[in-house]
């Protein structure tokens, strides 16, 4: 059993370690699955909708979400995972960082900002076809 | 019991306290920590390969196998606080002297986790009395545990070591019985 | 599931033949094996159990069927765990009472104790009746299927919110979160009692 360096040497984990979750806001489509699936109830959105009026002479108004608040309160999650298997945009990923203890539970909420900023840690073969970069907010 | 030095020094030299003095003495509870884990249930496993286990920091470190409750610093609740145990785990908290910090590990602890909606559990140990780093998982790597530990010490760097309060629990409450006593009278059963 | 062959008999030949009519039904295809008996033969099924040589009592429980009452149900077997069986019975829901069987096995004490607190069954005859698990004063039997957990009712569910809904509004009645039977009293407003 070799010693563990930590906090020297960072531990070696799984391919699919689950250290905590992060958001690709660009795929969400505010779609509230995760939220309502979640057992422990520790995702919290808030959106609304916007209407892009008809373009041709008889189309239809096209409507669409915006993401406005997306939270996850880490001192509730059970890290189930959940939430990441019942999203059909593929906006969510396992990340293998564990080094976010706070001194207050509100620090453990985590807002869409930090949760993109996970995204960075993401495992290469996990993110598929979806670039970090795209993390940041691009609204049509 | 003697009184701690870090007592002494936050009565008599610290008001107002002078920058060397605070600075002594925060670095000297910064460092050092004597952990006592209440481990109530499965994350108890995690605390015990974090802090017991083969680990840098428990080689590094002036770990006791044994703190007795007069020589910690450090009171780690590791799982699930139901409400039968809660007057249990109060009185752990109680008992132990002044400076005194508390590290609430895993979902459990920290707000009930994924027994939030239970009729029998205890929605975190903040509760009960005041925490001052949340570890979060279900259950947190001991690699998480050790962070924590930073953070706690990160937090007790810029604690005002003038407030320490001076109180000390009351004989009287750590004596009082926890458990009610049973209210039809016990007898004995033949035997088959 | 007895993995014997032979003339030696099981635990549920055996209850068979001793109870007789105090049996309702067995099932053998069922692993273990289970048998019900008659509320008025409970103790005498755990005896002829015992007799039979199941002289290891694994735990007691019950489970709540609503408007056919609970069932209290056993599993017991032989030491060396070749043969099983789960012995039930059932008890009315308005008279939830049942006798004791810790003169056979003593150590069914504290699951007697545990199911009287989760479910409300009085064991006549049991040595103690006070609360194990739960504390002073709760009040309720939390494993009834009528009890509900309070917390998911109190606690605003979030996935209860529509994406495009407004907040401030609040027109359209929330739906209920899961866990969260419709008759639940409600106030105005979706605001929580």
């Amino acid at each position: 059993m070799s010693e563990n360096d930590y906090p020297a040497v960072l531990p070696e984990q799984g391919d699919r370690s689950r250290g905590v979750i992060a958001l690709l806001e660009s795929n969400c489509t505010v779609c509230m699955l995760c939220a309502r699936e979640c057992p422990d109830w520790c995702i919290e959105i808030e959106g609304h909708k916007v209407t892009t009026p008809a373009t041709t002479l008889q189309g239809r108004d096209r409507s669409h979400n915006i993401l406005d608040r997306f939270a996850i309160d880490f001192s509730l999650c059970m890290y189930c995972g959940i939430c990441i298997e019942v999203c059909p945009f593929d906006a969510l990923f396992w990340s293998p960082e564990f080094e976010y203890a706070a001194p207050t539970i509100g620090g453990l909420t985590h807002e869409k900002e930090q949760l993109g900023g996970w995204m960075q840690s993401v495992p290469i073969e996990a993110r598929g076809d979806n670039d970090p970069a795209d993390s940041a907010s691009d609204q049509r | 019991m003697a009184i701690s030095v870090e007592l002494l020094f936050a009565d008599q030299l610290l008001r107002p306290e002078p920058a060397p003095v605070r600075v002594s003495v925060t670095w000297g509870r910064r460092y050092t920590l004597w952990v006592v884990g209440m481990g109530l249930a499965c994350c108890s496993v995690e605390f015990i390969a974090g802090l017991l286990g083969r680990t840098r920091v428990a080689a590094d470190s002036d770990l006791s196998p044994e703190p007795g409750l007069d020589d910690a610093h450090i009171l780690v609740v590791s799982g699930t606080c139901t409400d039968k145990l809660a007057p249990a785990v109060r009185r752990l908290y109680d008992q132990l002297p002044e400076p005194r910090y508390v590290l609430s590990f895993g979902a459990c602890a920290s707000s009930g986790g994924p027994y939030w909606d239970s009729y029998s559990v205890t929605k975190g140990v903040d509760q009960l009395f005041p925490v001052d780093a949340y570890v979060p998982g279900c259950p947190p790597r001991p690699e998480a545990l050790l962070q924590g530990l930073l953070v706690l010490q990160a937090a007790i760097a810029t604690n005002d070591v003038a407030n320490v309060p001076a109180f000390q629990t009351q004989a009287a409450v750590l004596a009082r019985p926890l458990v009610a006593p049973p209210t039809s009278p016990r007898r004995n059963i033949e035997q088959p | 599931m007895t993995l014997r062959t032979g003339a030696v008999r099981t635990l549920v030949e055996c209850l068979v033949e001793t109870l007789a009519d105090g049996v309702v039904r067995t099932s053998v295809t069922d692993s273990p094996a289970t048998v019900e008996v008659q509320r008025d033969r409970w103790v005498d099924s755990l005896s002829a159990a015992h007799g039979a040589g199941a002289h290891f009592f694994d735990f007691l429980t019950a489970y709540d069927e609503l408007d056919q009452g609970f069932v209290v149900l056993v599993h017991l077997s032989t030491p060396d765990a070749h043969d099983h069986v789960i012995i039930s019975t059932r008890v009315a829901r308005d008279d939830p009472r049942l006798v004791t069987v810790t003169s056979v096995y003593r150590g069914a004490a504290w699951h007697e104790r545990e199911t009287h607190e989760m479910f409300g069954i009085e064991f006549v005859g049991a040595e103690r009746d006070d609360p194990l698990l739960l504390p002073a004063g709760f009040g309720a039997h939390p494993l009834r299927k009528d009890f509900v957990l309070a917390a998911r009712v109190a606690r605003p569910w979030p996935g209860g919110v529509e994406p495009d809904e407004d907040v401030s509004k609040r027109a359209r009645r929330r739906p209920l979160p899961p866990g969260v039977p419709a008759d639940w009293p409600r106030l105005e407003g979706g605001e929580t009692p």
